[in-house]
């Protein structure tokens, strides 16, 4: 495994790897050492195991690596510690030494004019401004992915906390949420970035008790929804729209 | 408000919508659905209120757990009455029928969303004994014209394969452009 990183990100790391790379995945344990110092106020649990050997074997194209279930846990999902609201999802280093981190926020703490610089960047229509912000604030819970680059010395580097990838969730509070605008920054693409935000969303959804958890998905993106538990027209029951202006 | 049955606007069709739906909506309102929005209810209150069907838009009066029946009565799993109640205070939207002689939710729908774009339509059900008399087309056409003078032109819900021919008529259409409805199950996730 290549130690030196290149500048286009990559979290496929396999487990092997892990302690003697400096691409790493901080996991929120203690024995990770890509976890923040300074400034930044993470809130970090351990988490079983299980739980982020799901998360990697999403980002690990090629799932050669073993994955050992501690024998008390099951269905990722059914774990009982409850999701922190911010922690590190990844962590690298970059060819000139300085630190990346992918930080995972489900305080839905977003800036406006960020989320729709992010949403143009995707190629969506503008939208106005005051609606996002309600949209965001109607929203039962909103997740997003920062990126937060740092000095080879650990300091936070100015302007460098940038808004990557969002999704949110409306929900009665009771039985169904819905999962709506789900982008990541096309940059950050193809590194399993959505889908741990998809996970994340999920995993917390389930945490409160809400069991029916529903998106509609462009045709393109069915595959990765089911790839991440999601079924179409299970039942045959059917997303319908009213008059869709499409 | 809606067209009922078959219906076909010839695109230079001179029919304009109403001034209060281009405030609230301008273009971005499809042609269909703004003509389709200008036409009346099917059946109007006051017709439905004196055959003894009253329109209520608040949990007020309502009996969650005759309510629960009537889901119960269509074939929905019983639901916790205390669940419900946490959900229907979280509901953007609620519509339900009382009749007038029993004081009893004959017919219910609501709808859940961000307030602003999005929002989709749950529980749309009719006690069996006063289906077929046009109670849940009242109470969807209701519900879609509440969302719009909110605003909210993306509507969606889930329909059983059975009632899909319910819906239709109403306006809505399944997997548009290729949109499917997913949902998530447990069992479903790939390790």
């Amino acid at each position: 495994m290549q130690t030196s990183s290149s500048s286009s990100l990559c979290a496929i790391v396999p487990l092997d790897c892990i302690l003697n790379c400096s691409n790493q995945l901080a996991y929120p344990c203690s024995f990770s050492l890509g976890l923040s110092r300074g400034s930044r106020d993470l809130k970090v649990s351990r988490l079983k195991a299980g739980f982020w050997e799901s998360i990697r074997s999403g980002l690990i194209k090629n799932n050669s690596t073993q994955v050992i279930e501690p024998p008390s846990s099951t269905d990722p999902q059914e774990d009982e510690e409850p999701l922190p609201q911010e922690f590190v999802l990844v962590e690298k280093t970059l060819p000139d030494g300085t630190i990346e981190q992918i930080i995972f926020s489900s305080g839905g703490d977003v800036d406006i004019y960020d989320l729709q610089a992010l949403c143009d960047k995707v190629g969506w229509p503008r939208r106005p401004l005051s609606k996002l912000a309600a949209a965001l604030r109607n929203s039962y819970m909103v997740a997003t992915l920062h990126s937060v680059k740092k000095s080879a010395s650990g300091e936070e580097l100015n302007n460098e906390k940038k808004l990557i990838g969002m999704a949110r969730a409306t929900s009665d509070h009771a039985f169904n949420a819905t999962i709506w605008d789900v982008l990541v920054d096309p940059s950050y693409q193809g590194q399993g970035l959505g889908k741990a935000l998809i996970e994340k969303i999920i995993r917390a959804l389930l945490q409160r008790d809400i069991g029916n958890i529903t998106l509609f998905a462009d045709s393109k993106v069915v595959e990765f929804y089911r790839n991440l538990g999601f079924e179409a027209d299970p039942e045959g029951i059917k997303g319908m729209f009213w008059y869709p202006r499409f | 408000m809606l067209l009922h049955g078959n219906f076909s606007i010839p695109f230079r069709s001179p029919l304009r919508p109403p001034i209060s739906i281009t405030l609230h909506h301008p273009r971005k309102l499809s042609f269909a659905a703004a003509a389709a929005a200008q036409q009346g209810f099917a059946i109007s209150d006051q017709e439905l209120e004196s055959r003894g069907f009253i329109f209520r838009r608040t949990i007020e009066d309502l009996n969650l757990d005759q309510l629960n029946s009537v889901f119960v009565a269509v074939g929905f799993p019983k639901r916790d009455t205390d669940k419900i109640k946490v959900a229907l205070e979280h509901t953007d939207s609620l519509l339900w029928v009382e009749y007038e002689k029993t004081k009893r939710p004959v017919a219910f729908a609501r709808a859940t969303g961000d307030g602003v774009f999005n929002a989709i339509i749950w529980d749309v059900v009719v006690d069996p004994t006063f289906q077929g008399i046009g109670l849940g087309k009242a109470v969807i056409e209701r519900v879609v014209e509440e969302l719009l003078q909110k605003g909210i032109t993306n509507i969606a819900l889930y329909s059983e394969p059975r009632v899909l021919g319910f819906y239709r008529p109403l306006g809505f259409v399944s997997d548009p452009e290729g949109i499917r409805g997913m949902v998530y199950s447990r069992k479903n996730k790939k390790k």
